[in-house]
């Protein structure tokens, strides 16, 4: 086969600006025998990028220049603005000029190799973010809300996004095609920057306010643990809190802060004012531009600010076995019950025996189509040996349908035909084994050939359903109008209401934007609530597990097909097949109708 | 032409309804599920064995309707659930005809639906997984779910079901899965031209 240029045409920025109690660069900030800075760009070179570019400030221009000259992997060119309009500026012209995808990167990032290569290596994301679910500090990021995996809403240090799902951990890939969306909205951002806009001054004031009474609760809490721990009453100076154990704004506000805390908050200030990359991200998500996610998944991530928080980082890395890591993660998220406890807790291990053995998760797809047209084959005899041997095989074939997506996880070898070819193949399989039943059960004199063609029907049906659904929702998505770069807020049609302010809204911490929205019809508020009720039901992990097993999946359709086929004959599978098909589609219906109506 | 509209799969007739007779005023899923409605009420009446009359006319009426509800934009609240009832509509049609037949014509019903389904999850994921859709012919070629319904009643009516179905099925396997094998061999042949994504095997080594 002849050799194919691979032409890795990554150019990434490296923003140097966040600053250290001394003033000094975070990014300079010693790690192990290098320094952050440099233990990223190691990370990088190994990841294709061919081209860096540091931005900086012009004080730290020497350090920066002086620790770079020992770093010749690949060509960096050193940039000194003197402020992040200038940054964004600068963005803005290597987004334009440069060729190939464009990274833009916190250079004070410390995390492990795989987790810029979950972002930076997967074809998949063409432009995205690393991101995290759930709460993560260390010390601090920007929140992101996703809709359909999809980033709809960006913090940054001017910019609020309600609702928010997860975490921007300053690492953003732009596709070659979007690098046009940020060079024009980098543009507009500049010019912000260097004016800020009362909406942005007012923003950056709040979360000025919003960070300081999480420092001081954090305090609170802490000094009262102390306290308790060292059997001592707690300290009189401390607030009593309401009945549900939280403070109030005015308590918080007049907690004294230790040192360290008042200095942590003027590193969080700073480093968030200097954060070019957030607003990056605010501008390509205000643009409507696609931005996907990798998720860091169980991996390690910090933006160290001070020595304190290095050694932290350091002690806690350490703690991380990548390919223990990387194999536990293999897995999918949402999975099904029989796939996430009957399958995966083997196949894994199977993945890496195969990864290690050099195969490509595509001739792993092959091999299980393969087994599912000898289960097809096996069923066809119609004797009770053929229904027992079809059922085993079909349970290897769905093990090795597990491995192709694990192996692909887990070797990163993602590929658009290998997506392609899992998922034509395991439908392909599905409609081949019901062929083969219907055969066996003619064979003795029982034609089951309407309920082979029912259950088809009905698969296929309730995919279309997940499928137009989601479809219908991409558009909604699409057809949102986006709210421009000078307004802090970004709902649009949510003002808040009369007798409100920020600040009392603020110790809401649960969506305060819910509280604003305007009356809603009975109907609608009545299906929100239904909605509301039944997602609480999954803080119960049982519930959530039998709401899985009810919606049918895969790994469930082919244990129930094993087992009746086994016991009992393919009239039983099929029927089995349609009643609990059946009653999941209304299943999964009846919530999308909620929806509808709560629109 | 929205992702919606993509997966309904609509034949040359059906387009025609709906911008003729469809474009102007009504609700697209309402008018689908009144196309449905008669054919429910003959399954459920007469099961299988229903007269070729009432078939012919439940097959019309849901052709009729279903067509119509192509000419309105998918913007509403139940859009989702149009393509997914279209499906149901022609599956279902398809196998009440083969239940009517009886006997060979069932697998050869099975065949066919089998092949159908191919092109509504090609649909799907060759948007999703290369970002493009067949080409035109194929649509007109694979006749949409209202040509293909039309081509199951003349088969029906003729009493020609088994060997039209499994002709039908046969010819329909050929071209789809071989436009698809030729769309990802030309646009794998683009990445490696591109040099977009590393060979895997080269990796290897």
């Amino acid at each position: 086969m002849p050799s194919v240029p691979s032409t890795p045409t990554t150019t990434a920025v490296v923003l140097v600006a966040a600053a250290t109690d001394d003033g000094g660069p975070a990014a300079l900030l010693a790690w192990e025998r290098t320094t952050i800075l440099r233990r990223l760009l190691d990370q990088l070179a190994t990841l294709d990028v061919v081209r860096v570019h540091v931005l900086t400030r012009p004080a730290f221009a020497d350090a920066v220049d002086a620790e770079l000259t020992a770093f010749t992997a690949v060509g960096v060119e050193l940039h000194a603005s003197a402020t992040i309009a200038d940054d964004l500026a600068t963005i803005g012209e290597l987004a334009a000029g440069a060729r190939g995808t464009l990274i833009i990167v916190n250079g004070d990032v410390v995390t492990h190799r795989e987790a810029l290569a979950g972002l930076l290596a997967d074809p998949r994301v063409a432009t995205g973010i690393l991101s995290t679910g759930g709460r993560t500090g260390r010390p601090f990021t920007f929140r992101v809300r996703s809709r359909r995996g999809r980033v709809v809403g960006a913090n940054s240090a001017f910019h609020y996004c309600h609702h928010s799902t997860g975490s921007f951990l300053g690492v953003l890939k732009v596709s070659p095609a979007d690098r046009a969306v940020v060079a024009s909205q980098c543009a507009v951002l500049a010019s912000l920057a260097a004016a800020p806009p009362p909406s942005w001054v007012e923003e950056y004031d709040f979360k000025a306010i919003r960070w300081r009474q999480a420092l001081a609760r954090t305090h609170v809490r802490q000094s009262l643990r102390l306290a308790e721990e060292e059997g001592a009453p707690p300290p009189a100076d401390l607030p009593v809190p309401g009945p549900d154990g939280e403070y109030t704004p005015e308590q918080l506000a007049a907690v004294t802060l230790p040192d360290e805390r008042v200095q942590e908050l003027r590193r969080r200030l700073g480093a968030g004012r200097e954060d070019a990359g957030a607003l990056v991200l605010v501008g390509l998500v205000r643009a409507g531009a696609t931005v996907g996610q990798s998720y860091l998944r169980e991996l390690f991530w910090a933006r160290p600010l001070s020595e304190t928080d290095v050694d932290v980082a350091t002690e806690r890395i350490a703690d991380f076995d990548e390919d223990k890591v990387l194999l536990e993660t293999a897995v999918k998220a949402t999975d099904g019950f029989f796939t996430t406890y009957f399958v995966s807790p083997y196949s894994r291990y199977i993945a890496r025996w195969a990864a290690n053995r050099g195969l490509t998760p595509n001739q792993v797809t092959s091999f299980s189509l393969l087994l599912g047209v000898l289960t097809a084959a096996a069923f066809a005899t119609g004797e009770r040996w053929g229904l027992i041997a079809g059922a085993v095989l079909l349970q290897l074939a769905f093990t090795f349908d597990c491995v192709d997506g694990q192996l692909a996880r887990y070797s990163r070898q993602f590929s658009k035909l290998g997506a392609w070819l899992d998922s034509v193949f395991d439908r392909t399989k599905e409609y081949v084994v019901f062929a083969g039943l219907a055969i066996g059960a003619s064979r003795t004199g029982d034609s089951v050939w309407l309920l082979a063609g029912a259950a088809l029907t009905l698969q296929t049906v309730r995919h279309m359903f997940d499928f137009s659904y989601a479809a219908a929702a991409h558009q909604i998505i699409a057809s949102e109008i986006p709210v421009p770069l000078d307004q802090a807020w970004d709902s649009l049609n949510q003002p808040l209401p009369p007798g409100e302010t920020r600040e009392t809204l603020a110790v809401e911490a649960s969506a305060p934007v819910a509280a604003v929205a305007p009356a809603l019809p009975a109907s609608k508020r009545f299906a929100a609530s239904l909605l509301r009720s039944w997602r609480r039901l999954d803080r119960s992990s049982s519930i959530k597990w039998i709401k899985r097993i009810v919606a049918f999946p895969i790994g469930e359709r082919f244990a129930a097909i094993s087992i009746t086929a086994a016991l009992w004959d393919a009239h039983t599978s099929f029927v089995v097949l349609l009643v609990w098909g059946t009653f999941a589609m209304i299943y999964g219906s009846a919530g999308r109708v909620l929806r509808s109506v709560a629109r | 032409v929205s992702q919606l509209k993509l997966y309904r799969d609509d034949g040359l007739l059906a387009r025609f309804l709906g911008r003729v007779l469809g474009g102007a005023a009504g609700w697209p899923f309402l008018q689908l599920l009144l196309g449905l409605l008669p054919g429910v009420v003959a399954i459920v009446a007469k099961g299988d064995d229903p007269s070729d009359g009432l078939v012919a006319g439940c097959v019309v009426w849901l052709i009729l309707l279903g067509g119509i509800s192509s000419g309105r934009p998918h913007t509403d609240r139940w859009r989702w659930a149009l393509p997914s009832t279209l499906r149901a509509a022609e599956y279902g049609a398809v196998l009440w005809m083969a239940a009517a037949t009886g006997g060979s014509a069932e697998p050869a019903a099975f065949a066919l639906l089998g092949v159908v389904a191919f092109r509504q999850y090609d649909l799907v994921y060759r948007l999703r997984y290369q970002g493009t859709t067949p080409p035109a012919w194929v649509s007109i070629v694979s006749l949409g779910w209202d040509g293909r319904l039309v081509l199951v009643l003349v088969l029906f009516l003729a009493g020609a079901m088994t060997t039209g179905l499994a002709i039908a099925a046969g010819a329909l396997a050929v071209v789809l899965v071989g436009e698809s094998i030729h769309s990802w061999t030309s646009s794998l042949r683009m990445d490696a031209a591109e040099g977009v994504y590393e060979d895997e095997e080269e990796d290897i080594g």
